[in-house]
């Protein structure tokens, strides 16, 4: 009896209307994101199945394999598009085929075959970002298998045709084909596979976004718990009425909150980089020049233009943390308070290391734009892989949203609101509770 | 009695909306001398804290004007913040804060040198009458004690006035009472306070003068003799009772 009373009065505590609206809105945004992630992975897998193809080899063998690799079965179809190359430089090609792949079948391809030499395909691909989706789904496996199997099936009916399969040839249709990858960054070009690139750099890719978040994470607890405490000691009545301007009580409390998410970004980083997630730790020092020639290093550039990027987006979520610790009526109510901000710190920051928001459909794509927080999570992207205007424009649009976040703050600090605000509900409750009394 | 002494505070028709057409406080109209005690006393809502936020420059007025010092809380703020200090209701402090630093750290917010900053520390420690207990932790300090700090604090730089919400409220009688003289003290060497309480009794003692204030109105001012005498009354709370249903009987 007792303990059911008290089971009841700890859960009328807990799950307060403010708690079950995050749950519905977490279910929404979880809804969002699946969907947003079988959209693109829907994407990926019919890119993976358009095939760009440049026959250079032109025989009776190679045009059978274009058609089987056309119509694998009878019910089956793949989009192949054949076009010819009208240069060497790949990286201009892919830019007027306006395509992120394609395949070419050298000369000779029908000779090594007849042979009994194993043929060889290029495959080009672009890399346009450092998510997962973007970098497994576009794989060159995709396309190695596709191309294999319609060389196998050229292979039966051509040996059909003849009758006979010799022990060698028998040997050959195992794995007729193996494939040369060349993997273009902005207008460099490597033979290196994607998949490696990806796999060796993952971990960076990832990194980045986690400090990020864990920077605007904590910037925003530490601002909100200072400012709620300050209000509900009321220190801060004591201080906004001390002779001293309160553009230099804000912009401590800024200053400080900053400095101290700054000293947990470094930890941070200082951690994680002690745990060798470094590319040069695993793979060849042959990738490792590789990956510094298609300019996918972390150089004081990079660093420079993502540091700018870290900086609005943490002095955006300080000022955002302390807007809202001017509505906190209580600690906790602060807590909860905080929690649409880690949302919409979560949603970009998910969708980063899965996803090339770039790529995605318009809506999608606008929504998590909106967010100011995405175009740092995309900062790695933009910066390394050259899509300077997204990144502009990313950087002007976080400029212009601290502006009004820091008016809006200094409004607050400066006007009634610091006082007033948050105080509606509870004193009118209180009031009424007076008014029973009575 | 005429009082000639110069105005330290004048307030002027002083108003409050929080919601339109609900006053938190409306037409206040009173004035504080230098050296002088003066009380707020009112029931829990009346608006004594909005009255006294507003003339420490928190709250802007809906309406009225209040002069600190000879600065108007709306054309000169800033000037206001140098003439006053302010001590709200359940105030607290710096937690992870010393006392001794806390009353350093606000002394550097009051002080124009140095010096001064010293000067005031010393002060506030006389004061306080903390002793050792200024290097513990605030978060150690009880209710009391706290208390004491930021009484401490509010009076050791010697502002033209200092504003007191419920100076006494949670303290136990000694400590009520040790707070009570050294206001007493501060006033005879020419320092002014506003003092806001519900506790009639206690103010009858420590105030020149107080302010009846009900549901945002200022109803009566005087000295707490002639107010005893204008109502026949034993004490200011029957004072109160009086003041308040004469305002109901005759209509606001
Ligand atoms: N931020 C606010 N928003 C809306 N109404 C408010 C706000 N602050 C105070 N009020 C209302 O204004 C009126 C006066 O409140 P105030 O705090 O000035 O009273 P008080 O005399 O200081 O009372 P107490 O003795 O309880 O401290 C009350 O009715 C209160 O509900
Ligand atoms: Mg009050």
């Amino acid at each position: 009896m007792k303990f059911a009373s008290l089971l009841k009065k700890e859960l009328r505590e807990m799950l307060n209307t403010q708690t079950i609206f995050m749950l519905l809105l977490m279910l929404f945004m979880m809804y969002g994101m699946g969907g947003m992630l079988n959209k693109s992975a829907e994407k990926a897998s019919e890119e993976s199945s358009r095939i760009t193809i440049c026959d250079l080899d032109d025989t009776k063998f190679t045009q059978s394999v274009l058609m089987f690799l056309e119509h694998p079965t009878s019910d089956m179809q793949n989009e192949v598009k054949t076009v010819t190359l009208k240069s060497d430089d790949y990286a201009a090609e892919l830019d007027r085929l306006d395509v992120n792949s394609f395949v070419i079948i050298p000369e000779g391809f029908t000779d090594d075959i007849n042979n009994g030499k194993q043929a060889k395909v290029t495959y080009v691909s672009r890399m346009t970002s450092m998510s997962m989706l973007s970098n497994v789904n576009v794989g060159s496996e995709t396309a190695l298998q596709l191309i294999t199997s319609a060389v196998k099936t050229a292979m039966y009916s051509d040996f059909k045709n003849r009758g006979k399969l010799t022990d060698d040839e028998a040997a050959l249709i195992e794995a007729p084909v193996t494939v040369d990858e060349c993997t273009i960054v902005r207008d460099k070009s490597e033979n290196i596979s994607q998949l490696i690139l990806y796999s060796s750099l993952y971990s960076r890719s990832l990194f980045m976004p986690l400090v990020v978040y864990i920077l605007i994470l904590l910037g925003s607890q530490t601002m909100i718990n200072a400012v709620s405490a300050e209000k509900l000691d009321k220190t801060l009545e004591t201080l906004l009425s001390a002779p001293i301007t309160r553009l230099h009580v804000i912009s401590a409390k800024m200053l400080a909150a900053a400095a101290v998410a700054l000293l947990n970004a470094v930890v941070y980083m200082i951690g994680m980089n002690n745990m060798n997630l470094s590319p040069t730790g695993d793979i060849g020092e042959e990738y490792t020049k590789m990956i510094e020639k298609l300019g996918l290093v972390f150089d004081f550039r990079t660093y420079l233009l993502i540091g700018v990027q870290m900086l609005l987006t943490m002095l955006i979520s300080l000022s955002i943390a302390m807007i809202l610790g001017a509505f906190a009526k209580n600690i906790k109510s602060s807590q909860t308070l905080l929690l649409p901000l880690m949302f919409v710190t979560i949603v970009p920051f998910m969708a980063c290391m899965f996803l090339d928001i770039s790529t995605l459909p318009g809506a999608v794509r606008y929504v998590l734009y909106a967010i100011p927080f995405t175009h740092t999570f995309m900062a790695s992207d933009t910066v390394m892989f050259g899509k300077t205007e997204l990144y502009t424009a990313g950087l002007i649009y976080q400029a212009v949203f601290l502006i009004i976040c820091m008016t809006i703050a200094v409004k607050i600090f400066t006007s009634d609101y610091i006082f007033t605000a948050g105080e509606f509900i509870g004193r009118r409750k209180k009031k009424k509770h007076a008014e029973e009394d009575q | 009695m005429e009082d000639n002494r110069p105005s330290v505070l004048s307030v002027e028709h002083l108003s409050k909306q929080y919601k339109k057409g609900v006053y938190a406080s409306q037409d206040v109209t009173f004035d504080v001398k230098e050296g002088e005690i003066f009380a707020l006393i009112g029931p829990n809502g009346a608006g004594k804290t909005t009255t006294i936020r507003m003339i420490a420059t928190l709250l802007k007025p809906t309406e009225g004007d209040a002069l600190v010092g000879g600065c108007s809380i709306k054309t000169d703020p800033a000037g206001v913040r140098e003439n006053l200090t302010y001590l709200p209701d359940e105030a607290g402090a710096y937690k992870n804060m010393k006392g001794r630093q806390y009353l350093r750290f606000m002394a550097e917010m009051y002080a124009k040198d140095r010096s001064q900053v010293e000067g005031f520390v010393k002060e506030a420690e006389k004061i306080c009458s903390l002793g050792d207990r200024l290097n513990d932790k605030i978060e150690t300090y009880s209710r009391g004690m706290t208390r004491k700090l930021l009484l401490a604090r509010t009076i050791m730089s010697k502002p033209k006035i200092a504003i007191l919400d419920e100076p006494t409220s949670g303290l136990d009688i000694i400590n009520a009472l040790e707070i009570r003289r050294m206001i007493k003290v501060l006033a005879s060497d020419g320092m002014s306070f506003l003092l806001s309480s519900h506790n009639m009794l206690e103010i009858e003692y420590v105030s020149d003068r107080v302010g009846i204030i009900a549901r945002g109105h200022l109803l009566e001012v005087g000295r707490p003799a002639e107010l005893l005498e204008k109502y026949k009354a034993d004490n200011l709370e029957d004072v109160f009772e009086l003041v308040v249903m004469k305002k109901d009987i005759t209509g606001w």
